[in-house]
């Protein structure tokens, strides 16, 4: 069937273009210095909150494990304790993309989604955290301070998202599932 | 499509209760202490519980100071130093929390239940 080969062309595509953005940031970002371990802005996340609007959460799916995966490589942490954070975190994330999709559908904006993702994110980095690296109760007072951050984070990542979006527009045809 | 949704306001607002409620838990001090441990030159340590209410004075290098509890917390009421900063530390109840009087050589901690911390480093 040509329409169906078509959609899927056409679906690769997508995913390849936005996941090619993403680890472009994600690379521009592992370049930054961070004040404090662990705590990046995460814009990356920017693209996938972009992309679950647009296109859904299987294509945004696709777009962050690939820049998990190929960030890792082109970063040179490929299954370093660094890839294993990082994987853990997008997992998370997407899995509070999901729940909050299943949840609360089109109530939520690109706000509300990405500080989900990002406290879901820096939650489960720092659960994983405790339990392979560095198994001391006190990691976890590390908690508040990773936590504001991840939220302030989110938040300003969930604005980009949000102009972004707007700026696009809707086009015909690509509408969320 | 306008940039915030009131359910964005709904999530920002509870992850903003969570991120606050993980300040409080894990930074917001000891649970009510227990006991009480005095410490004293040339003695050894003595142990008062907190549920009493007792006063009682501890023999210092320079006198008597004299201790009070009373509500599960204690104080030093008065004591043979200059500066009384023992005294003006106030009412212990904390766990963890500290009150001295140094040039006396008396230190008073009180712990048990819930310990707080001032730093930790390794």
């Amino acid at each position: 069937m040509p329409s169906a080969t078509d959609a899927l062309g056409r679906d690769d595509r997508l995913i390849a273009g936005f996941a090619a953005l993403a680890i472009a940031i994600h690379i521009l970002e592992a370049a930054f210095p961070s004040p404090l371990p662990g705590v990046k802005p995460g814009l990356a996340n920017v693209i996938t909150v972009i992309v679950l609007l647009r296109y859904g959460w299987y294509t945004a799916a696709w777009v962050a494990a690939l820049r998990v995966l190929a960030g890792s490589l082109l970063v040179g942490t490929f299954l370093s304790p660094t890839f294993i954070m990082s994987a853990s975190g997008a997992v998370a994330a997407l899995a509070a993309l999901w729940l909050a999709q299943l949840l609360a559908g089109r109530w939520l904006g690109a706000l509300g989604y990405s500080v989900c993702a990002a406290l879901a994110h820096m939650g489960t980095q720092l659960l994983v955290a405790w339990q392979l690296f560095i198994p001391h109760p006190a990691l976890l007072n590390l908690a508040p301070f990773l936590l504001t951050a991840a939220l302030v984070f989110g938040i300003v990542s969930g604005v980009i998202a949000a102009i972004v979006l707007t700026r696009l527009g809707t086009e015909p045809g690509t509408a969320r599932p | 499509m306008s940039i915030v949704r009131p359910a964005d306001a709904l999530v920002v607002a509870v992850a903003a209760m969570l991120v606050g409620a993980a300040w409080a838990s894990l930074w917001g001090g000891g649970g009510p202490a227990e006991y009480a441990q005095v410490s004293a030159p040339g003695a050894s340590d003595r142990r008062l519980d907190l549920a009493l209410e007792t006063t009682l004075e501890v023999r210092g290098r320079l006198g008597p100071s004299r201790l009070e509890v009373r509500d599960g917390r204690v104080r030093f009421v008065d004591s043979p130093c200059v500066g009384r900063l023992c005294v003006h530390s106030g009412w212990l109840s904390r766990s963890g929390q500290v009150a001295a009087c140094l040039p006396n050589g008396i230190v008073v901690e009180v712990t048990g239940g819930d310990r707080e911390f001032d730093a930790i480093s390794y």
